[in-house]
């Protein structure tokens, strides 16, 4: 990779940025389309009931509205990888998200009073909002839909994974610690809120959706499946997103719901929540126990990991009950780990469900080892930053779960962010000042291990690409990749303007359409720069051989001296060159006249896990370090983040105002879970459906945040790139949880630390 | 969830104007609109007949809208917004409590709309502006549809959450600041215990302004403390406690015994954003820190 860049590596604006500040770009809640009805869902009042009616025969009656749906009426399967999701309850409901009817009516407000009147009859049950509680076994059955997969009648999803000999590694163990962790139910926070605009045409029965998905293609074939249809009468139309993190990979109710209405009256129907809905009715982070004991020998060397993890699945099943598989790399393999056993449960409540959000699992597990791990140096006596680098992962390991480390910046980040807190930090103070110096500072470490070529767990993993490069001299790229915000669309133009030397002003990237792109199995995983990058370089390389011989024989020279540059081809032999539009034209217009378009798809070369769960997943693993300093108001519990210092093993920085973006967006995030952010709920209704009291960071609060990229420039990465998208979140909460305990000398077990928790803590200890 | 109360809104441009209005709206559901930030969220919880909304934001009256100073007080008009106390000169020399309240309440984008008059009459417990106007013992000035003023001192001004001593024939014009020893030095400041630092509802809050001589003894002494009781408390205990001391002269006992005092007249209650434990321990704490 000692080639030249031109535009990777340099900071380059979104493509979409114009728009996006402007406010030309159509979210889903600009769009209008002719004849457009909107719709509502109406929504249980308790969180466990028996419905015993549900009358609709008011609401029907009132002027403007359309159509009303109940489960009575509809003929649909169930939802969620599970199947266990009924989208309209029917007999009764489970958590207080469950959609009871739903209606569309010509305008907002009489599709809202439509809601009023309906009556519905309830016989109010009690819950089971304990996940410890659900999985007794005299615990009643919660949700009716499942295929016996497991003998408990509430375990949602079960894993189990272990490696090397637990009990040797025990034995020869010198020190062991043993704790309990809980993390919070929190939520996306997406600015704009869900939404769905529905389109169906009665004459030829197809399905025109404009949606918010962030994988429009399993959305196709779910939504398919839902609604007993054909996946490719059904198009899907990505609108400009304004948030995902991963709340937009399941598809949920309200989307199926959306769909009926406009199949049921032959009129787009739109959609859109309320801010309380969103609260109310989106997804959030698995809520989850952790239980971990974990050891070490004489010299700080870690030895086995012993994890217990209870998931919170709530009343349905959705993407998030798989995020053990994303948890046990860390446990396995962040750091070097000689044994390791891993089990996770997801039972079933009646709780509000959980779906994916960014990191999916990593911020929970990285926070339960971090803090574990700095037990165990505690217990050794040791520093917290050297038993990390003792025991940092390295480039060549094969960790114990098959996965391969090609390349591995962890050394070197841990070591940049140890080196860059340095000097920023007041020493401890003195046990016997406690009582005296009101503000304490602290420092916490914290590294990850995630995914960072994709990830196999799907029959493909891969991106197609179709370049067309026009008479005039515009490229055109159409990605089966999407664009939620993260700036990949940027990053492919980028890519295509390095290798064929056009203008990024000059190129258009089309990625919102089902019916035109090629195939992509969506956002997640950090997987898009990766993949969609490689399957552009891919479709380069293609177009370029049937570009270059035409361009040789123009020229008079080989294909091999030719270089695009400047939307020029150049020979570096003979120092002719000629307009990359002439020889388009050239191929395009003489006979036998060619197209200048080519497709490609790029499927990464990881391999799916055993039934063990163990194999090489992904294509390149990304790490990450972070060091944090805290101050801590005694008085008050309050936590004062004064700088992260955040060092990430990004293969290549390919657009560094980008990645800044994803740094700083992440930082922030992790913060909010660290410290903030708590969905609160009593006996499985929520008491903060606002951003009054559900506390997002706000601009005001964001700390000082240093960036270190580290490159290590891995072979099957895009210039040697790898994922970085959700990785700055996921070490985040670790490090301040650390930060605040090495402040206070208490132990921090729970997020988010609130001052409370802070205050109770300091008067439990003196 | 998105169900709003319908509502007509009534402009008044002058006083007689308005005043004519409230006489009309005698037999009436009625409200007054300010800066809207908090009655927005209340109509918007509330379902059943029509209600007239009076419209103050186009009224042009000086008593209303300005802030005027005399040799013995200050005179701050019910519709001064949160961002003009900020920018006030004389209340950040005078009052540093009042404009410290007044910056740390919500938003620069909220505290361009948000209103003195209506941080008082919406009577919350944990309105930030008005706790600072407790520990200054400012006087309410209330118009009547007589054109009348009566003066109402602050603390029995607001009587419960939305309850205030308002009748229904009557506005509040202004609140007037008595400027007491004008010329001593002046301890005075907000503090406001929240998550955040900004967009924070108050989970408890402690206004103080003292006026000591020139040896450092105190010489006046006022204390309320917010979202510590169903309405805002002046903690008249406490500020004797205080009078004639010097603050450098008292050990961590008489911190405690001032804490205690100032923790007498709270009596929280645990919600979300805090338990009742938590608001007495920081109150107690913070109470201490203000002699440090
Ligand atoms: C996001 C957000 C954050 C907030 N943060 C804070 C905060 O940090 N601290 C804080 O203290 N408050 C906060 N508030 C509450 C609110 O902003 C303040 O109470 C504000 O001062 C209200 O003023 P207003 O002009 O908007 O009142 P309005 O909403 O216009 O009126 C409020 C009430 O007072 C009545 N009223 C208004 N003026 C008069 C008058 N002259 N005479 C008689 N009755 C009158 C109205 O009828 C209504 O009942 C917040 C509100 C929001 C929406």
């Amino acid at each position: 990779m000692t080639k030249n860049l031109k535009i990777i590596g340099k900071p380059t604006p979104k493509i979409d940025a114009n728009i996006r500040v402007t406010g030309e770009a159509q979210f889903g809640h600009d769009i209008q389309l002719p004849n457009m009805l909107y719709g509502a869902i109406l929504r249980t009042k308790y969180p466990v009931a028996e419905i015993i009616s549900i009358d609709t025969s008011k609401a029907k009656k009132l002027e403007g509205v359309k159509c009303v749906i109940t489960a009575d009426n509809i003929d649909v399967n169930n939802i969620s990888y599970r199947r266990d999701h009924p989208i309209l309850k029917k007999g009764q409901v489970n958590c207080i998200r469950d959609e009871i009817a739903a209606v569309a009516a010509t305008s907002k407000e009489i599709a809202q009073k439509a809601l009023e009147l309906i009556e519905v009859k309830y016989k109010v049950r009690e819950g089971i909002f304990d996940p410890f509680e659900a999985i007794k076994e005299d615990a009643p059955q919660i949700n009716h839909f499942i295929d016996g997969k497991y003998p408990n009648k509430n375990i949602a999803e079960h894993f189990h994974y272990e490696h090397g000999n637990l009990d040797e590694e025990k034995a020869i163990s010198k020190y062991i610690v043993s704790h309990r962790y809980t993390l919070p139910r929190v939520t996306h926070c997406c600015m704009a809120t869900s939404n769905m605009t529905a389109d169906y045409s009665k004459t030829d029965g197809k399905l025109t959706l404009y949606s918010t998905t962030q994988v429009p293609f399993l959305y196709q074939r779910d939504i398919a499946r839902a609604l007993k249809m054909e996946p490719s009468k059904i198009r899907i139309i990505q609108v400009v997103i304004g948030g995902g993190f991963g709340s937009k990979l399941d598809m949920y109710p309200y989307e199926p719901i959306c769909a009926l209405l406009s199949m049921k009256t032959g009129q787009p129907v739109q959609l859109i929540f309320s801010r309380e809905e969103e609260f109310i009715a989106s997804p959030t982070r698995q809520t989850m126990i952790y239980d971990v004991t974990a050891g070490a020998d004489e010299n700080g060397r870690f030895t086995f990991r012993d994890v217990r993890v209870t998931l919170d699945n709530g009343a349905y099943t959705s993407w998030g009950a798989t995020t053990p598989f994303v948890m046990m790399q860390t446990f396995s393999s962040l750091y070097q780990c000689p044994a390791c056993r891993f089990d996770s449960t997801s039972v079933y409540t009646n709780n509000v469900y959980a779906g994916s959000f960014r990191g999916y699992g990593n911020p929970q597990a990285t926070f339960a080892l971090e803090r574990t791990i700095d037990m165990l140096a505690e217990e050794i006596g040791m520093s917290k930053s050297e038993i990390r680098i003792l025991n940092a992962n390295f480039k060549g390991e094969i960790t114990k779960q098959g996965l391969h480390f090609n390349t591995c910046g962890h050394k070197e980040a841990l070591e940049t962010v140890i080196e860059k807190v340095k000097g920023h930090t007041h020493p401890l103070v003195p046990s016997q000042e406690w009582k005296t110096k009101r503000y304490k500072r602290g420092v916490g470490y914290a590294s990850m291990l995630h995914v960072g070529g994709g990830a196999k767990i799907y029959p493909s993993d891969g991106c197609g690409t179709t370049l067309k490069i026009d008479p005039f001299g515009y490229l055109t790229i159409i990605t089966g990749s999407s664009e939620i915000g993260q700036g990949s669309e940027t990053v492919l133009a980028m890519i295509a303007s390095e290798e064929l030397g056009i203008d990024i002003s000059r190129i258009k990237v089309i990625n919102t359409d089902t019916d035109i792109k090629p195939w992509d199995v969506g956002v997640h995983a950090s997987r898009t720069s990766f993949v969609a990058g490689n399957s552009v370089l891919g479709a380069v390389k293609k177009l370029k051989e049937k570009i270059s011989p035409k361009a040789a024989q123009l020229l008079k020279t080989n294909v091999d001296d030719l270089i695009y540059e400047k939307g020029l081809i150049k020979s570096v032999i003979n120092e002719s060159s000629i307009e990359l539009d002439k020889v388009v034209r050239a191929i395009h217009f003489k006979e036998p006249g060619e197209l200048c378009i080519d497709t490609y798809f790029f499927e990464p070369s990881s391999e799916f896990a055993d039934n063990e769960f163990k194999g090489n997943v992904s294509g390149a693993y990304a790490f990450a370090s972070q060091s944090v300093e805290v101050e801590v108001d005694t008085y008050t519990g309050n936590v004062k983040v004064l700088d992260v210092y955040v060092a990430q093993d990004v293969g290549k920085v390919l657009n560094p105002l980008g990645l800044a973006g994803q740094i700083e967006g992440g930082v922030v995030m992790g913060m909010g879970y660290a410290l903030l952010e708590e969905l609160i709920v009593d006996k499985g209704m929520i008491l903060n459906p606002n951003f009054h009291n559900y506390k997002l960071p706000t601009a005001m609060d964001v700390p000082g945040i240093h960036f270190y990229p580290i490159e290590t420039e891995d072979s099957l990465g895009p210039y040697g790139a790898k994922g970085v998208g959700e990785a700055p979140l996921i070490p985040t909460a670790a490090a301040i949880a650390n930060a605040v305990s090495d402040a206070i000398g208490v132990q921090i077990d729970s997020l988010p630390v609130t001052p409370e928790k802070v205050l109770r803590a300091l008067e439990e200890k003196f | 969830m998105l169900s709003m109360v319908d509502f007509n809104v009534i402009s008044p441009e002058s006083v007689d104007e308005l005043i004519l209005e409230i006489e009309n709206n005698q037999s009436n559901n009625f409200r007054f609109g300010a800066g809207y930030t908090d009655l927005l969220l209340e109509l918007r919880k509330q379902s059943g007949p029509k209600i007239n909304v009076i419209n103050l934001s186009k009224l042009n009256d000086a008593k209303f809208s300005a802030i005027e100073k005399t040799d013995d007080k200050i005179r701050i008009g019910s519709l001064i917004t949160a961002g003009e106390l900020v920018k006030n000169k004389e209340i950040q020399e005078l009052f540093p409590v009042l404009h410290q309240a007044a910056n740390s309440l919500a938003s620069k984008q909220i505290r361009q709309v948000a209103t003195v008059g209506g941080n008082i009459c919406t009577a919350s417990p944990a309105g930030d502006i008005a706790t600072a106007l407790v520990a200054l013992e400012a006087i309410c000035e209330i118009l009547s549809t007589k054109n009348e003023i009566r003066e109402v001192p602050i603390k029995e001004f607001m009587l419960g959450v939305r309850k205030t001593a308002l009748k229904k024939n009557e506005i509040l014009r202004s609140v007037v600041i008595p400027i007491i020893y004008a010329d001593t030095k002046i301890i005075s400041d907000f503090i406001k215990i929240g998550t955040r630092k900004s967009m924070e509802c108050a989970i408890v809050s402690l206004a103080y302004h003292f006026l000591l001589d020139d040896d450092g003894i105190i010489k006046h002494s006022g204390i309320a403390i917010g979202s510590s009781a169903p309405t805002i408390k002046f903690t008249q205990g406490a500020c004797d406690f205080l009078i004639g001391k010097k603050i450098v002269d008292f050990t961590d006992d008489d911190k405690k015994v001032f804490a205690d005092k100032v923790l007498e007249y709270a009596t929280p209650i645990s919600d979300i954003r805090g338990s009742e434990w938590y608001r007495k321990k920081v109150l107690h704490n913070i109470s201490k820190s203000i002699l440090e």
